[in-house]
Protein backbone atom coordinates (compact mmCIF):
# COMPACT_ATOMS: atom_id res chain seq x y z
CA UNK A 1 0.00 0.00 0.00
CA UNK A 2 1.40 3.36 -0.98
CA UNK A 3 1.98 5.77 1.87
CA UNK A 4 0.01 8.98 2.03
CA UNK A 5 1.35 12.06 0.29
CA UNK A 6 1.42 13.95 3.57
CA UNK A 7 0.86 12.65 7.07
CA UNK A 8 1.28 14.98 10.01
CA UNK A 9 0.59 13.96 13.58
CA UNK A 10 0.75 16.23 16.60
CA UNK A 11 3.11 18.68 14.96
CA UNK A 12 4.32 21.27 17.44
CA UNK A 13 6.67 24.07 16.47
CA UNK A 14 8.12 26.61 18.86
CA UNK A 15 10.08 29.69 17.93
CA UNK A 16 11.83 30.34 21.18
CA UNK A 17 9.06 30.96 23.69
CA UNK A 18 6.41 31.42 21.00
CA UNK A 19 4.42 28.35 20.03
CA UNK A 20 3.47 28.65 16.35
CA UNK A 21 1.93 25.20 15.95
CA UNK A 22 0.00 23.54 18.77
CA UNK A 23 -0.23 19.99 17.49
CA UNK A 24 -1.29 19.92 13.86
CA UNK A 25 -2.86 16.72 12.52
CA UNK A 26 -3.28 16.34 8.80
CA UNK A 27 -3.52 13.55 6.25
CA UNK A 28 -3.41 14.12 2.51
CA UNK A 29 -3.98 11.13 0.25
CA UNK A 30 -2.03 10.43 -2.91
CA UNK A 31 -3.51 12.10 -5.97
CA UNK A 32 -5.68 14.40 -3.90
CA UNK A 33 -6.04 18.16 -4.38
CA UNK A 34 -6.01 19.53 -0.87
CA UNK A 35 -6.48 23.09 0.31
CA UNK A 36 -4.81 24.42 3.44
CA UNK A 37 -6.75 27.43 4.59
CA UNK A 38 -6.27 29.83 7.41
CA UNK A 39 -5.86 33.50 8.24
CA UNK A 40 -2.43 35.07 8.01
CA UNK A 41 -0.31 34.02 10.97
CA UNK A 42 -2.24 30.81 11.59
CA UNK A 43 0.84 28.70 10.85
CA UNK A 44 0.33 27.63 7.22
CA UNK A 45 3.83 28.54 6.10
CA UNK A 46 5.33 27.12 9.27
CA UNK A 47 3.65 23.79 8.58
CA UNK A 48 4.77 23.83 4.95
CA UNK A 49 8.35 24.63 5.97
CA UNK A 50 8.32 21.59 8.22
CA UNK A 51 7.31 19.47 5.21
CA UNK A 52 10.36 20.78 3.35
CA UNK A 53 12.78 20.33 6.24
CA UNK A 54 13.48 24.05 6.44
CA UNK A 55 12.10 23.91 9.96
CA UNK A 56 12.62 21.06 12.40
CA UNK A 57 9.55 20.09 14.42
CA UNK A 58 9.63 20.66 18.16
CA UNK A 59 7.43 17.59 18.54
CA UNK A 60 5.28 15.36 16.40
CA UNK A 61 5.62 13.29 13.27
CA UNK A 62 5.91 14.58 9.73
CA UNK A 63 5.83 12.07 6.91
CA UNK A 64 6.08 13.08 3.26
CA UNK A 65 5.62 10.53 0.45
CA UNK A 66 6.36 7.79 2.94
CA UNK A 67 9.56 9.35 4.29
CA UNK A 68 9.72 10.21 7.97
CA UNK A 69 13.29 11.28 8.61
CA UNK A 70 13.24 14.31 6.33
CA UNK A 71 16.63 15.59 7.51
CA UNK A 72 18.29 12.36 6.44
CA UNK A 73 16.63 12.29 3.02
CA UNK A 74 17.12 15.53 1.12
CA UNK A 75 16.77 13.56 -2.14
CA UNK A 76 13.08 13.21 -1.29
CA UNK A 77 12.69 16.84 -2.38
CA UNK A 78 13.37 15.81 -6.00
CA UNK A 79 9.82 14.42 -5.89
CA UNK A 80 8.37 17.69 -4.57
CA UNK A 81 7.63 20.93 -6.38
CA UNK A 82 7.48 23.89 -4.04
CA UNK A 83 6.30 27.39 -4.80
CA UNK A 84 7.04 29.75 -1.89
CA UNK A 85 4.62 32.50 -0.97
CA UNK A 86 7.19 35.24 -1.26
CA UNK A 87 9.88 34.52 -3.72
CA UNK A 88 13.19 36.36 -3.88
CA UNK A 89 15.54 35.59 -6.72
CA UNK A 90 19.20 36.31 -7.20
CA UNK A 91 19.35 39.10 -9.76
CA UNK A 92 22.12 39.08 -12.34
CA UNK A 93 21.15 35.95 -14.19
CA UNK A 94 18.47 35.44 -16.79
CA UNK A 95 15.38 33.39 -16.12
CA UNK A 96 16.73 30.64 -18.35
CA UNK A 97 20.04 30.43 -16.46
CA UNK A 98 18.25 30.36 -13.14
CA UNK A 99 15.79 27.66 -14.23
CA UNK A 100 18.60 25.59 -15.69
CA UNK A 101 20.33 25.90 -12.35
CA UNK A 102 17.26 24.66 -10.46
CA UNK A 103 17.08 21.76 -12.91
CA UNK A 104 20.75 20.96 -12.31
CA UNK A 105 20.03 20.72 -8.58
CA UNK A 106 17.60 17.94 -9.48
CA UNK A 107 20.05 16.16 -11.72
CA UNK A 108 18.66 17.86 -14.83
CA UNK A 109 15.03 16.82 -14.34
CA UNK A 110 12.66 19.17 -16.13
CA UNK A 111 15.21 20.88 -18.40
CA UNK A 112 13.09 20.07 -21.45
CA UNK A 113 9.99 21.69 -19.96
CA UNK A 114 11.50 25.12 -19.32
CA UNK A 115 10.78 26.43 -22.83
CA UNK A 116 7.22 25.12 -23.20
CA UNK A 117 6.23 26.35 -19.74
CA UNK A 118 7.83 29.76 -20.37
CA UNK A 119 5.85 29.98 -23.62
CA UNK A 120 2.69 29.04 -21.85
CA UNK A 121 3.11 31.73 -19.21
CA UNK A 122 4.53 34.31 -21.60
CA UNK A 123 7.84 34.63 -19.77
CA UNK A 124 10.86 36.13 -21.56
CA UNK A 125 13.64 33.76 -20.54
CA UNK A 126 16.52 35.91 -21.79
CA UNK A 127 16.03 38.89 -19.53
CA UNK A 128 17.94 39.31 -16.28
CA UNK A 129 15.78 38.38 -13.31
CA UNK A 130 16.64 41.67 -11.62
CA UNK A 131 14.63 43.67 -14.16
CA UNK A 132 11.54 41.46 -14.08
CA UNK A 133 8.25 42.48 -12.54
CA UNK A 134 6.96 40.67 -9.48
CA UNK A 135 4.53 38.71 -11.64
CA UNK A 136 7.30 37.59 -13.97
CA UNK A 137 9.50 36.50 -11.09
CA UNK A 138 6.55 34.53 -9.79
CA UNK A 139 6.33 32.83 -13.19
CA UNK A 140 9.91 31.63 -12.79
CA UNK A 141 8.92 30.22 -9.41
CA UNK A 142 5.90 28.48 -10.96
CA UNK A 143 8.03 26.91 -13.69
CA UNK A 144 10.64 25.83 -11.13
CA UNK A 145 7.91 24.15 -9.09
CA UNK A 146 6.23 22.33 -12.00
CA UNK A 147 8.94 21.59 -14.56
CA UNK A 148 10.13 18.28 -13.14
CA UNK A 149 6.58 16.91 -12.95
CA UNK A 150 6.79 16.25 -9.19
CA UNK A 151 4.64 13.74 -7.35
CA UNK A 152 3.74 16.32 -4.74
CA UNK A 153 3.12 19.99 -5.42
CA UNK A 154 3.27 22.32 -2.45
CA UNK A 155 2.03 25.78 -3.34
CA UNK A 156 2.17 28.36 -0.56
CA UNK A 157 -0.26 31.21 -1.24
CA UNK A 158 0.44 30.76 -4.94
CA UNK A 159 -1.96 33.32 -6.33
CA UNK A 160 -0.82 36.32 -4.30
CA UNK A 161 0.91 38.78 -6.58
CA UNK A 162 -0.36 37.15 -9.77
CA UNK A 163 -2.71 38.90 -12.12
CA UNK A 164 -6.06 37.11 -12.58
CA UNK A 165 -5.16 35.67 -15.97
CA UNK A 166 -2.00 34.16 -14.57
CA UNK A 167 -3.88 32.84 -11.54
CA UNK A 168 -6.19 30.97 -13.89
CA UNK A 169 -3.27 29.57 -15.85
CA UNK A 170 -1.52 28.45 -12.68
CA UNK A 171 -4.63 26.75 -11.36
CA UNK A 172 -5.16 25.10 -14.75
CA UNK A 173 -1.59 23.79 -14.59
CA UNK A 174 -2.26 22.52 -11.09
CA UNK A 175 -5.40 20.72 -12.27
CA UNK A 176 -3.49 19.11 -15.13
CA UNK A 177 -0.90 17.89 -12.68
CA UNK A 178 -3.46 16.30 -10.40
CA UNK A 179 -5.19 14.77 -13.42
CA UNK A 180 -1.81 13.19 -14.24
CA UNK A 181 -1.68 11.73 -10.74
CA UNK A 182 0.21 14.32 -8.74
CA UNK A 183 -0.88 15.37 -5.26
CA UNK A 184 -1.62 19.05 -4.77
CA UNK A 185 -1.24 20.82 -1.45
CA UNK A 186 -2.22 24.44 -1.80
CA UNK A 187 -2.43 27.01 0.96
CA UNK A 188 -4.34 30.25 1.01
CA UNK A 189 -6.04 32.66 3.34
CA UNK A 190 -8.91 32.89 0.86
CA UNK A 191 -11.16 29.87 0.38
CA UNK A 192 -12.33 30.96 -3.07
CA UNK A 193 -8.74 30.82 -4.31
CA UNK A 194 -8.42 27.13 -3.65
CA UNK A 195 -11.97 25.90 -4.10
CA UNK A 196 -11.49 25.94 -7.86
CA UNK A 197 -8.90 23.16 -7.57
CA UNK A 198 -9.22 21.57 -4.14
CA UNK A 199 -11.87 19.05 -3.22
CA UNK A 200 -11.02 18.98 0.46
CA UNK A 201 -9.62 21.61 2.75
CA UNK A 202 -8.20 21.78 6.23
CA UNK A 203 -8.77 24.95 8.18
CA UNK A 204 -5.89 26.06 10.34
CA UNK A 205 -6.39 28.56 13.08
CA UNK A 206 -3.90 29.69 15.70
CA UNK A 207 -1.65 26.70 15.09
CA UNK A 208 -4.33 24.00 15.06
CA UNK A 209 -6.35 22.27 12.40
CA UNK A 210 -9.87 23.13 13.49
CA UNK A 211 -11.65 21.46 10.64
CA UNK A 212 -11.19 19.19 7.65
CA UNK A 213 -14.07 19.27 5.21
CA UNK A 214 -15.23 18.94 1.63
CA UNK A 215 -15.09 22.32 -0.03
CA UNK A 216 -18.71 22.04 -1.10
CA UNK A 217 -19.94 21.37 2.40
CA UNK A 218 -17.85 24.18 3.77
CA UNK A 219 -19.12 26.61 1.20
CA UNK A 220 -22.70 25.66 1.97
CA UNK A 221 -22.16 26.15 5.63
CA UNK A 222 -20.35 29.42 5.10
CA UNK A 223 -23.33 30.79 3.26
CA UNK A 224 -23.83 33.96 1.29
CA UNK A 225 -24.75 37.50 2.15
CA UNK A 226 -27.92 38.13 0.20
CA UNK A 227 -29.64 41.37 -0.58
CA UNK A 228 -33.04 41.89 -2.15
CA UNK A 229 -34.55 45.26 -3.03
CA UNK A 230 -38.16 45.44 -3.98
CA UNK A 231 -40.14 47.97 -5.94
CA UNK A 232 -42.24 48.76 -2.89
CA UNK A 233 -41.77 48.38 0.88
CA UNK A 234 -42.83 44.96 2.11
CA UNK A 235 -45.90 44.66 4.24
CA UNK A 236 -45.60 42.85 7.57
CA UNK A 237 -46.97 39.57 6.36
CA UNK A 238 -44.73 39.38 3.30
CA UNK A 239 -41.74 40.41 5.42
CA UNK A 240 -42.43 37.70 7.98
CA UNK A 241 -42.82 35.05 5.28
CA UNK A 242 -39.55 36.01 3.61
CA UNK A 243 -37.69 36.17 6.91
CA UNK A 244 -38.65 32.57 7.52
CA UNK A 245 -37.40 31.34 4.14
CA UNK A 246 -35.45 28.08 4.49
CA UNK A 247 -31.73 28.60 5.12
CA UNK A 248 -32.04 32.31 5.77
CA UNK A 249 -30.81 33.83 9.02
CA UNK A 250 -29.65 37.13 10.46
CA UNK A 251 -32.42 38.82 8.52
CA UNK A 252 -32.92 42.56 8.57
CA UNK A 253 -35.73 44.21 6.64
CA UNK A 254 -35.79 47.97 6.25
CA UNK A 255 -38.54 49.29 4.05
CA UNK A 256 -37.99 47.89 0.58
CA UNK A 257 -34.73 46.13 1.38
CA UNK A 258 -33.99 42.69 2.80
CA UNK A 259 -30.58 41.54 3.94
CA UNK A 260 -29.63 38.21 5.40
CA UNK A 261 -27.30 35.28 5.52
CA UNK A 262 -28.30 32.37 3.31
CA UNK A 263 -27.03 28.85 3.79
CA UNK A 264 -27.91 26.17 1.29
CA UNK A 265 -29.60 26.60 -2.10
CA UNK A 266 -31.31 29.94 -2.81
CA UNK A 267 -34.20 28.32 -4.66
CA UNK A 268 -36.96 28.78 -2.08
CA UNK A 269 -35.98 32.32 -1.19
CA UNK A 270 -35.91 33.39 -4.84
CA UNK A 271 -39.29 31.86 -5.58
CA UNK A 272 -40.83 33.58 -2.59
CA UNK A 273 -39.21 36.89 -3.52
CA UNK A 274 -40.43 36.59 -7.08
CA UNK A 275 -43.99 37.11 -5.86
CA UNK A 276 -42.98 40.74 -5.46
CA UNK A 277 -41.29 42.99 -7.96
CA UNK A 278 -37.50 42.63 -7.39
CA UNK A 279 -35.32 45.59 -8.41
CA UNK A 280 -31.99 44.32 -7.20
CA UNK A 281 -30.54 40.99 -6.13
CA UNK A 282 -27.07 40.18 -4.90
CA UNK A 283 -25.48 37.19 -3.25
CA UNK A 284 -21.88 37.42 -2.06
CA UNK A 285 -20.02 34.40 -0.75
CA UNK A 286 -18.94 35.02 2.78
CA UNK A 287 -15.23 35.32 3.05
CA UNK A 288 -13.33 32.89 5.13
CA UNK A 289 -12.49 35.33 7.85
CA UNK A 290 -16.18 35.35 8.74
CA UNK A 291 -16.16 31.59 8.75
CA UNK A 292 -13.29 31.69 11.20
CA UNK A 293 -15.40 33.91 13.40
CA UNK A 294 -17.92 31.06 13.51
CA UNK A 295 -15.13 28.88 14.80
CA UNK A 296 -14.19 31.42 17.45
CA UNK A 297 -17.76 31.35 18.64
CA UNK A 298 -17.80 27.59 18.95
CA UNK A 299 -17.46 26.50 22.58
CA UNK A 300 -15.05 23.67 21.62
CA UNK A 301 -12.51 26.20 20.47
CA UNK A 302 -13.03 28.61 23.34
CA UNK A 303 -11.03 26.88 26.05
CA UNK A 304 -7.64 26.85 24.40
CA UNK A 305 -7.01 30.46 23.37
CA UNK A 306 -4.21 32.25 25.12
CA UNK A 307 -1.19 32.20 22.83
CA UNK A 308 -3.09 33.78 19.93
CA UNK B 1 22.23 11.46 -5.02
CA UNK B 2 23.10 14.92 -6.27
CA UNK B 3 26.81 15.37 -6.92
CA UNK B 4 28.82 18.27 -5.57
CA UNK B 5 29.39 20.61 -8.51
CA UNK B 6 26.09 22.41 -9.38
CA UNK B 7 25.94 24.94 -6.54
CA UNK B 8 29.63 25.78 -6.78
CA UNK B 9 29.41 26.05 -10.56
CA UNK B 10 26.41 28.36 -10.27
CA UNK B 11 28.17 30.58 -7.71
CA UNK B 12 31.26 30.97 -9.84
CA UNK B 13 29.17 31.65 -12.93
CA UNK B 14 27.19 34.45 -11.32
CA UNK B 15 30.32 35.93 -9.70
CA UNK B 16 32.47 36.33 -12.80
CA UNK B 17 31.95 40.06 -13.18
CA UNK B 18 32.21 41.23 -9.56
CA UNK B 19 35.27 39.03 -9.10
CA UNK B 20 36.97 40.47 -12.15
CA UNK B 21 36.24 43.98 -10.86
CA UNK B 22 37.68 43.16 -7.46
CA UNK B 23 40.77 41.52 -8.95
CA UNK B 24 41.45 44.53 -11.19
CA UNK B 25 40.91 47.02 -8.38
CA UNK B 26 43.16 45.09 -5.99
CA UNK B 27 45.85 44.66 -8.61
CA UNK B 28 45.64 48.35 -9.47
CA UNK B 29 45.94 49.59 -5.89
CA UNK B 30 48.68 47.12 -4.95
CA UNK B 31 50.54 47.83 -8.19
CA UNK B 32 50.37 51.54 -7.52
CA UNK B 33 51.76 51.16 -4.01
CA UNK B 34 54.53 48.84 -5.11
CA UNK B 35 55.47 51.02 -8.05
CA UNK B 36 55.94 53.96 -5.67
CA UNK B 37 58.74 52.24 -3.80
CA UNK B 38 61.70 53.34 -5.96
CA UNK B 39 60.60 56.97 -5.58
CA UNK B 40 60.07 56.64 -1.84
CA UNK B 41 63.42 54.96 -1.42
CA UNK B 42 65.05 57.82 -3.29
CA UNK B 43 63.28 60.48 -1.24
CA UNK B 44 65.19 59.89 1.97
CA UNK B 45 62.64 57.73 3.64
CA UNK B 46 64.69 57.37 6.78
CA UNK B 47 64.57 61.08 7.49
CA UNK B 48 60.82 61.03 7.05
CA UNK B 49 60.40 58.13 9.45
CA UNK B 50 62.64 59.72 12.06
CA UNK B 51 60.27 62.65 12.16
CA UNK B 52 57.47 60.33 13.34
CA UNK B 53 57.17 59.00 16.91
CA UNK B 54 58.92 55.64 17.21
CA UNK B 55 55.87 53.89 18.70
CA UNK B 56 53.68 54.98 15.82
CA UNK B 57 56.20 53.81 13.26
CA UNK B 58 56.32 50.39 14.91
CA UNK B 59 52.56 50.15 15.27
CA UNK B 60 52.18 50.88 11.57
CA UNK B 61 54.90 48.37 10.75
CA UNK B 62 56.86 51.08 9.01
CA UNK B 63 60.12 50.38 10.84
CA UNK B 64 61.26 48.11 8.00
CA UNK B 65 60.08 50.34 5.26
CA UNK B 66 63.60 51.08 4.09
CA UNK B 67 63.93 47.84 2.09
CA UNK B 68 61.73 46.76 -0.80
CA UNK B 69 60.62 43.63 1.04
CA UNK B 70 59.93 45.64 4.18
CA UNK B 71 58.05 48.26 2.18
CA UNK B 72 55.85 45.76 0.33
CA UNK B 73 55.28 43.91 3.59
CA UNK B 74 54.19 47.09 5.36
CA UNK B 75 52.37 48.98 2.65
CA UNK B 76 50.64 46.31 0.55
CA UNK B 77 50.71 42.89 2.24
CA UNK B 78 50.50 44.40 5.71
CA UNK B 79 48.07 47.24 5.04
CA UNK B 80 46.30 47.97 1.77
CA UNK B 81 45.90 44.47 0.37
CA UNK B 82 45.17 43.08 3.82
CA UNK B 83 42.50 45.66 4.56
CA UNK B 84 40.81 45.41 1.17
CA UNK B 85 40.86 41.63 1.20
CA UNK B 86 39.44 41.54 4.72
CA UNK B 87 36.61 43.82 3.62
CA UNK B 88 35.96 41.58 0.63
CA UNK B 89 36.13 38.26 2.47
CA UNK B 90 34.04 39.35 5.44
CA UNK B 91 31.40 40.90 3.20
CA UNK B 92 31.34 37.90 0.92
CA UNK B 93 31.40 35.38 3.76
CA UNK B 94 28.39 37.08 5.35
CA UNK B 95 26.50 37.32 2.05
CA UNK B 96 27.18 33.94 0.52
CA UNK B 97 25.07 31.99 2.99
CA UNK B 98 23.31 34.14 5.61
CA UNK B 99 22.75 37.03 3.23
CA UNK B 100 20.98 34.87 0.70
CA UNK B 101 19.12 32.96 3.37
CA UNK B 102 17.87 36.19 4.92
CA UNK B 103 16.83 37.72 1.60
CA UNK B 104 15.00 34.53 0.64
CA UNK B 105 17.15 34.01 -2.46
CA UNK B 106 18.30 30.67 -1.05
CA UNK B 107 14.80 29.27 -0.61
CA UNK B 108 14.59 27.27 -3.83
CA UNK B 109 18.09 25.89 -3.32
CA UNK B 110 17.36 24.87 0.27
CA UNK B 111 14.15 23.15 -0.81
CA UNK B 112 15.85 21.39 -3.73
CA UNK B 113 17.24 17.87 -3.34
CA UNK B 114 20.63 19.39 -2.49
CA UNK B 115 21.51 18.51 1.10
CA UNK B 116 22.28 21.18 3.64
CA UNK B 117 25.79 19.78 3.86
CA UNK B 118 26.28 20.17 0.10
CA UNK B 119 24.98 23.74 0.22
CA UNK B 120 27.27 24.65 3.11
CA UNK B 121 30.33 22.93 1.67
CA UNK B 122 29.96 24.30 -1.82
CA UNK B 123 29.29 27.84 -0.67
CA UNK B 124 32.31 27.63 1.60
CA UNK B 125 34.40 26.28 -1.26
CA UNK B 126 33.23 29.14 -3.49
CA UNK B 127 34.27 31.66 -0.84
CA UNK B 128 37.75 30.15 -0.53
CA UNK B 129 38.13 30.02 -4.31
CA UNK B 130 37.25 33.68 -4.58
CA UNK B 131 39.74 34.51 -1.81
CA UNK B 132 42.49 32.50 -3.50
CA UNK B 133 41.79 34.19 -6.81
CA UNK B 134 42.03 37.70 -5.36
CA UNK B 135 45.12 36.89 -3.30
CA UNK B 136 46.66 35.52 -6.48
CA UNK B 137 45.94 38.86 -8.19
CA UNK B 138 47.83 40.68 -5.42
CA UNK B 139 50.68 38.19 -5.71
CA UNK B 140 50.85 38.46 -9.49
CA UNK B 141 51.06 42.22 -9.60
CA UNK B 142 53.58 42.41 -6.75
CA UNK B 143 55.73 39.74 -8.34
CA UNK B 144 55.56 41.54 -11.66
CA UNK B 145 56.92 44.75 -10.12
CA UNK B 146 59.49 42.83 -8.09
CA UNK B 147 60.89 41.24 -11.24
CA UNK B 148 60.25 44.14 -13.61
CA UNK B 149 61.78 46.85 -11.45
CA UNK B 150 64.34 44.53 -9.87
CA UNK B 151 63.23 45.33 -6.34
CA UNK B 152 65.08 42.30 -5.06
CA UNK B 153 62.27 40.88 -2.91
CA UNK B 154 62.88 37.16 -2.34
CA UNK B 155 60.34 35.22 -4.38
CA UNK B 156 60.28 32.55 -1.68
CA UNK B 157 59.45 35.12 1.00
CA UNK B 158 56.79 36.72 -1.17
CA UNK B 159 55.24 33.35 -1.99
CA UNK B 160 55.13 32.33 1.66
CA UNK B 161 53.62 35.69 2.61
CA UNK B 162 51.01 35.13 -0.11
CA UNK B 163 50.15 31.69 1.21
CA UNK B 164 49.74 33.05 4.73
CA UNK B 165 47.71 35.98 3.39
CA UNK B 166 45.33 33.53 1.74
CA UNK B 167 45.08 31.62 5.03
CA UNK B 168 44.26 34.66 7.16
CA UNK B 169 41.81 36.11 4.63
CA UNK B 170 40.19 32.70 4.29
CA UNK B 171 39.95 32.51 8.07
CA UNK B 172 38.08 35.80 8.40
CA UNK B 173 35.87 35.00 5.42
CA UNK B 174 35.11 31.65 7.02
CA UNK B 175 34.38 33.34 10.33
CA UNK B 176 31.78 35.54 8.64
CA UNK B 177 30.28 32.58 6.76
CA UNK B 178 30.20 30.46 9.92
CA UNK B 179 28.63 33.20 12.05
CA UNK B 180 26.02 33.54 9.31
CA UNK B 181 25.54 29.79 9.01
CA UNK B 182 24.96 29.56 12.74
CA UNK B 183 22.52 32.46 13.00
CA UNK B 184 21.05 33.04 9.55
CA UNK B 185 21.65 36.74 10.04
CA UNK B 186 23.93 38.68 7.73
CA UNK B 187 24.25 41.58 10.14
CA UNK B 188 25.50 39.33 12.92
CA UNK B 189 27.92 37.64 10.53
CA UNK B 190 29.35 40.99 9.41
CA UNK B 191 29.50 42.38 12.94
CA UNK B 192 31.20 39.39 14.51
CA UNK B 193 33.81 38.98 11.78
CA UNK B 194 34.54 42.70 11.48
CA UNK B 195 34.87 43.08 15.25
CA UNK B 196 37.26 40.13 15.54
CA UNK B 197 39.31 41.47 12.61
CA UNK B 198 39.64 44.95 14.10
CA UNK B 199 40.56 43.63 17.54
CA UNK B 200 43.05 41.19 16.01
CA UNK B 201 44.67 43.93 14.04
CA UNK B 202 44.89 46.20 17.09
CA UNK B 203 46.29 43.44 19.29
CA UNK B 204 49.01 42.73 16.75
CA UNK B 205 49.80 46.41 16.27
CA UNK B 206 49.85 47.68 19.83
CA UNK B 207 50.84 44.52 21.73
CA UNK B 208 54.55 44.79 20.91
CA UNK B 209 54.66 48.51 21.65
CA UNK B 210 53.18 47.84 25.11
CA UNK B 211 55.53 44.90 25.68
CA UNK B 212 52.48 42.65 25.93
CA UNK B 213 53.59 39.86 23.63
CA UNK B 214 50.53 37.69 24.31
CA UNK B 215 48.34 40.17 22.46
CA UNK B 216 50.06 39.47 19.16
CA UNK B 217 50.30 35.77 19.99
CA UNK B 218 46.52 35.33 20.21
CA UNK B 219 45.81 37.52 17.19
CA UNK B 220 45.14 35.84 13.81
CA UNK B 221 46.54 38.98 12.18
CA UNK B 222 49.64 38.38 14.32
CA UNK B 223 49.80 34.78 13.11
CA UNK B 224 49.80 36.14 9.61
CA UNK B 225 52.29 38.95 9.79
CA UNK B 226 53.70 39.66 13.25
CA UNK B 227 55.76 42.77 12.41
CA UNK B 228 56.05 42.20 8.66
CA UNK B 229 54.45 39.44 6.57
CA UNK B 230 57.06 39.48 3.79
CA UNK B 231 60.32 39.66 5.71
CA UNK B 232 59.35 37.22 8.47
CA UNK B 233 59.47 34.11 6.28
CA UNK B 234 57.66 30.85 6.99
CA UNK B 235 56.32 30.23 10.48
CA UNK B 236 54.88 26.71 10.55
CA UNK B 237 53.24 27.15 13.94
CA UNK B 238 51.44 30.33 12.89
CA UNK B 239 50.37 28.79 9.58
CA UNK B 240 49.07 25.78 11.49
CA UNK B 241 47.17 28.07 13.88
CA UNK B 242 45.52 29.81 10.92
CA UNK B 243 44.55 26.51 9.31
CA UNK B 244 43.32 24.98 12.57
CA UNK B 245 41.25 28.02 13.48
CA UNK B 246 39.53 27.89 10.09
CA UNK B 247 38.97 24.14 10.32
CA UNK B 248 37.49 24.41 13.81
CA UNK B 249 35.16 27.26 12.86
CA UNK B 250 34.08 25.52 9.68
CA UNK B 251 33.27 22.32 11.56
CA UNK B 252 31.26 24.18 14.21
CA UNK B 253 29.35 26.21 11.63
CA UNK B 254 28.56 23.12 9.60
CA UNK B 255 27.27 21.28 12.65
CA UNK B 256 24.97 24.16 13.53
CA UNK B 257 23.78 24.71 9.95
CA UNK B 258 22.75 21.07 9.63
CA UNK B 259 20.68 21.24 12.79
CA UNK B 260 18.98 24.59 13.01
CA UNK B 261 15.78 26.00 11.53
CA UNK B 262 16.37 27.76 8.22
CA UNK B 263 14.73 30.86 6.78
CA UNK B 264 13.11 31.92 10.04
Amino acid sequence: MAARAIEIQGLVKDYGAFRALHGVDLAVERGEAFGFIGPNGAGKSTTIRCLLDLLRPTAGVVEVLGVRDLAAHPELRARIGYLPGELTMPGQQTGRELLRYFASLRGGAGLDRIEPLADRFGLALDRPVRGLSKGNKQKIGVIAAFMHAPELLILDEPTSGLDPLLQQELLALARESTAAGATLFISSHILSEVEAVAARVAILRAGRVVEVAEVRALRERAGQHVLLRFAAPLDDEAARALAEAPGLSEVTIEGDELRGLLRGPPDRLLKMAARHEVLRWSAVDRNLEELFLDHYRQPSAAGDEGAG
Amino acid sequence: MIAAPPILAQLLRERRRPLATWALALAGVCGMYTSLYPYMAGANLDAMLEALPKGLVEALGYDQIGTAAGYVGSATYGLVALALLLVFAIGRGAAILAGHEESGALELELTSPASRAAIYDQRLAALWLEVVLLVAAVYAVTLAFDLGQELGISIADLSIATLQLALVIGLFGSLALVAGAATGRKGIALGVAAAVAVVSWMFNAIGPTLDLEWMARISPIGWYMADNPVTRGFHPVDALLLVSASALLIALGRRRFLRRDLMT
